[in-house]
């Protein structure tokens, strides 16, 4: 069975990411970068409103209009249930012309006659008795109930009770590449350069859609430009552009623009919590009841998970629904789910130990279930005490005199990972002494491309420059989508296996060479040599010439025992807020998260620093505003749609817990979940108000003020 | 083929909003526009551009930006398209020693300047210090706003050799990483050494 190296060379120190010269010098080739022979370009013609029947599109102009070479009705208006556009962004007609003005210009030229329908903006419009029916299953679903423990008992036994309203906002995915892609047929063959989480996954969504063998559909994914969830494939804008190109007999490229991004290519739900909690007066959690509802527009799934699976409830009880509304559709969104559950749950943490009087760590500590490897809280808990400075914490309601408050606050989260099972992977190594590996994962900035060479380099023995590695393409054997933090914990397995079975059979060649046993045989240092003589040996170089002309190819697939499946960290937030004009900096951000068997540190302390940057905008800033009159999005750019920047960052401290013996975690996500939970605990800590409402704006801490002295939330 | 002047209202709205003026004193400044100094577009005019140290001959109608210039003409793709407007600095490039954004800038108005752009910072395989550090860093994930990450960083350290902290923050605040590699791009501003003046 193969294991990880017990003292490796490679794996675990600060390595540079092979691709960073590529991304630094702009030579780095991303979907939206790629230019074809005879290439067109697309535009959408999108719907303005909210929701409307499409009664009639006109594109006789359009289609007379300098340089188009192609237009594709997205709406069958001969279907008027179906011809509708449920939300601002809604796709009614794409076109495509030789130039992308020419394009842009043609779109202008299409008239659609609307019958324009009543829309739900927000939720409370939608959840009202007298609500229109917009939606055909219902504006609201039935709802789930979910019941553990005797909830009558729990709030019997507690010695306080707090009760109120949280929650969360709509987030966009902002990811800097929009959504889309250059496709190109050869015959009956498609090519298409997509900026993408899942080659596999989009290959054969779009060769379903166009109804084309998936044997006849590849996708190449070189670099991307982020996709945080959104771009799990198959993208619609792929199928279009496809329909294009073949409609016009030319390549095709269709990127979204900017607001286009913002308004339709998905979000994090918005999150609502009606809660009830009690504890004992020892401090023990004995009850957890909650309402819970939350938007993901026009799409389903605003679920989330409540209480966040973290502290132990002697009782819950939840009931949730999902409410729709006429706006963009969410799409899973880094760690979906979770930012909204940590962050009710580690508030009504929090305002529990204030009726308590309890130090809110010491609280958490109390109610935390037995330690395991991937559920360490305990520990990190007071390592990341220790780093922040807990001890020196005031009660709720900094006594400093002056504007200036500052606090401290705390938040755990937890995530899944582990791998798919599906992987399967490819390793060559040539007579020259090259080697390959070759897997159809892609790399969407976590540094997948490095993390496969340095596992392949260690296996061998080589420095990491000697090993090629080729993703991001369909035709390469089968890699599940990256997403749900498995990509790790999907290809290092299979990059082992195939680089352990290659160099077997390499061994295999040189041991009679050189009179051993291939058992006693090990690679490190460019050489192949016996572990117990190392001057008996070979060099990499000679050992491969030993192959004559036939290279080793291995083809692998996934095993368990490399990579482990749960994972936990804690996060603290340091912050400073000026309670006379709301505005919240946070000073330091202390994050402790399990990273199993580290494969880079460098890439992964990265994925912290990414994620804690994430969750800085999802605490302070980010926040998808619709016009509650129209449904349309108030901030579909970059100017009001807020975006941490370079001086939104505090100090960061990470700390990486090392723990080999788990193989490989995914860490993409984790980091992302408890940030917001801890900076609004700490502006708690702060101001002596609670903000219940995420971002916490400076109007909201304004508010929570103003509510405090007029009875108060705490 | 250049489209006919169909659409006057939503181009001439365009114009409006960045300036006719420096359109018509760009067109008329440099000598390869050649002889013609008369009112230009709504076709396609040809224009010289500098970036680089290497000048290009393309034409572009009136409306097109610099950026759009560079990566649907010229084939250089280092500046990303990001925000479309001005507000996320995936775009920057080195106007006469100061960043623009080269998406709300018109190609024809950047004539007889000096362009540099993202291209021309390595030689060859050699990083410029800069592009080394952010690979020692990391200060890159995705790479998407690296490109222009770069360049900001660039100008500042030819202005600045030696920022603070806090003057390298400023600097970048025009520049939007969704990764969040922010933390690392500061590290690698405040430690790229060797930054000649430009």
């Amino acid at each position: 069975m193969a294991s990880w190296p017990s003292s490796p060379t490679l794996l675990g120190k600060s390595t540079r990411r092979l691709d960073g010269p590529a991304k630094a010098s702009g030579r780095a080739t991303y979907a939206y970068d790629i230019r074809r022979p005879g290439m067109l370009y697309a535009r959408i013609v999108r719907s303005p409103h909210a929701h409307a029947r499409v009664r009639a599109v006109n594109v006789s102009a359009a289609e007379k209009a300098p340089g188009v070479r192609a237009v594709l009705p997205l709406v069958d208006v001969s279907q008027p249930d179906a011809a509708k556009a449920m939300y601002q962004g809604d796709e009614v007609v794409a076109i495509a012309a030789d130039t992308e003005e020419q394009a842009h210009d043609a779109a202008r030229l299409v008239t659609v006659d609307y019958e324009v329908l009543p829309h739900l903006a927000t939720v409370e419009q939608a959840m009202r008795p007298e609500a229109p029916a917009v939606f055909p299953k219902g504006n609201v679903t039935q709802g789930s109930l979910e019941e553990e423990g005797d909830l009558a008992a729990g709030f019997a036994a507690a010695a306080h009770v707090v009760e109120g309203t949280y929650s969360t906002q709509v987030q966009t995915h902002s990811c800097l590449e929009t959504h889309g892609c250059v496709a190109e047929w050869e015959g009956d063959r498609l090519t298409a350069w997509v900026s993408t989480q899942a080659v596999h996954a989009t290959a054969n969504g779009v060769a379903t859609a166009l109804g084309v063998p998936q044997t006849n559909v590849r996708i190449i994914t070189e670099y991307m430009g982020g996709g945080f969830g959104s771009k799990l494939g198959p993208d619609f804008e792929v199928v279009v552009a496809s329909k294009l190109a073949r409609q016009a007999g030319k390549p095709v490229k269709l990127m979204l623009d900017r607001k286009e991004e913002q308004l339709g290519t998905g979000n994090r739900p918005s999150a609502y919590a009606k809660v009830r909690a009690g504890v004992d007066a020892q401090g023990k959690f004995v009850a957890f009841d909650a309402e819970t509802w939350g938007t993901g527009g026009a799409g389903q799934g605003a679920g989330f998970p409540l209480p966040y699976p973290v502290y132990v409830w002697t009782s819950r009880r939840r009931r949730h629904r999902d409410v729709y509304i006429n706006a963009g559709p969410q799409r899973a969104m880094r760690a979906p789910g979770h930012p909204q559950g940590s962050f009710i749950t580690e508030v009504v943490i929090d305002e529990l130990a204030d009726k308590l009087g309890m130090d809110p760590l010491e609280l958490r500590l109390k109610n935390l279930p037995p330690e395991e490897p991937n559920r360490m809280w305990g520990k990190y808990f007071q390592m990341a005490a220790a780093r922040i400075g807990w001890s020196r914490r005031h009660k709720t309601g900094d006594p400093a005199p002056g504007p200036i408050k500052r606090g401290l606050g705390c938040a755990a989260n937890r995530w899944g990972g582990g791998g798919s099972q599906q992987t399967r992977g490819h390793a060559e190594i040539h007579p020259d002494g090259s080697a390959l590996i070759r897997i159809g994962t892609q790399d969407i900035g976590t540094g997948t491309r490095t993390v496969l060479a340095l596992i392949v380099a260690e296996t061998y023995g080589l420095p990491l420059g000697a090993v090629k590695v080729e993703i991001g393409d369909s035709r390469y054997p089968f890699a599940p989508g990256s997403g749900g933090s498995v990509t790790i914990g999907s290809v290092s397995p299979v990059a082992r296996i195939a680089a352990e079975q290659a160099l077997g059979q390499l061994v295999a060649k040189v041991a009679p060479s050189i009179g051993a046993d291939p058992l006693a045989l090990a690679a490190k240092d460019g050489r192949i040599f016996v572990k117990d003589d190392p001057s008996t040996g070979v060099t990499w170089k000679e050992a491969c010439t030993l192959l004559g002309t036939t290279p080793i190819v291995v083809d692998s697939q996934w095993e368990k025992g490399l990579s482990s499946v749960g994972t936990s960290g804690v996060q603290f937030a340091d912050v400073e807020v000026d309670v006379e004009t709301g505005v919240t900096r946070v000073k330091k951000i202390v994050c402790v998260q399990d990273t199993g068997l580290i494969v880079d540190k460098l890439t992964a302390e990265s994925q912290c620093y990414g994620g804690i940057t994430m969750g800085i905008g999802f605490a302070l800033y980010e926040h998808r505003i619709l016009d509650r009159n129209t449904a349309r999005m108030v901030n579909p750019n970059m100017e009001w749609y807020l975006l941490p920047g370079p001086s939104d960052i505090p100090e960061i401290d990470i700390t990486l817990v090392d723990q080999p013996e788990r193989g490989v975690v995914g860490l993409g996500e984790p980091p992302t979940i408890s940030t917001a939970a801890a900076i609004a605990n700490a502006v708690a800590n702060a101001i002596g108000a609670r903000v219940r409402d995420l971002p916490v704006t400076p109007a909201h801490v304004l508010a929570a003020l103003d509510r405090q002295r007029e009875g108060g939330t705490l | 083929m250049a489209p006919k002047d169909d659409f006057g209202f939503s181009r001439r709205d365009f114009l409006k909003t960045v300036g006719v003026g420096g359109i018509a004193a760009g067109v008329a400044g440099p000598p390869e526009a050649g002889a013609q100094t008369a009112a230009v577009g709504p076709g396609a005019v040809p224009i010289t551009l500098t970036i680089n140290g290497k000048a290009h001959r393309l034409e572009v109608e009136p409306r097109v930006t610099l950026l759009d210039a560079m990566r649907n003409r010229l084939n250089m793709t280092g500046a990303k398209r990001v925000c479309d407007r001005g507000a996320c600095g995936a775009c920057t490039v080195i106007v006469d020693g100061r960043t623009i954004y080269a998406c709300s800038a018109l190609a024809i108005e950047m004539q007889g300047k000096n362009i540099r752009t993202v291209e021309g910072l390595s030689e060859g395989t050699v990083l410029h210090p800069v592009q080394q550090a952010f690979c020692e860093h990391d200060a890159l994930m995705c790479g998407f706003c690296t490109p222009g990450f770069v360049t900001a960083t660039v100008a500042l350290l030819e202005r600045n050799p030696n920022p603070t902290a806090e003057e390298a923050r400023k600097a970048l605040d025009g520049n939007i990483c969704r990764c969040g590699t922010y933390s690392r791009v500061l590290e690698a501003a405040l430690s790229a050494k060797g930054v000649k003046r430009g």
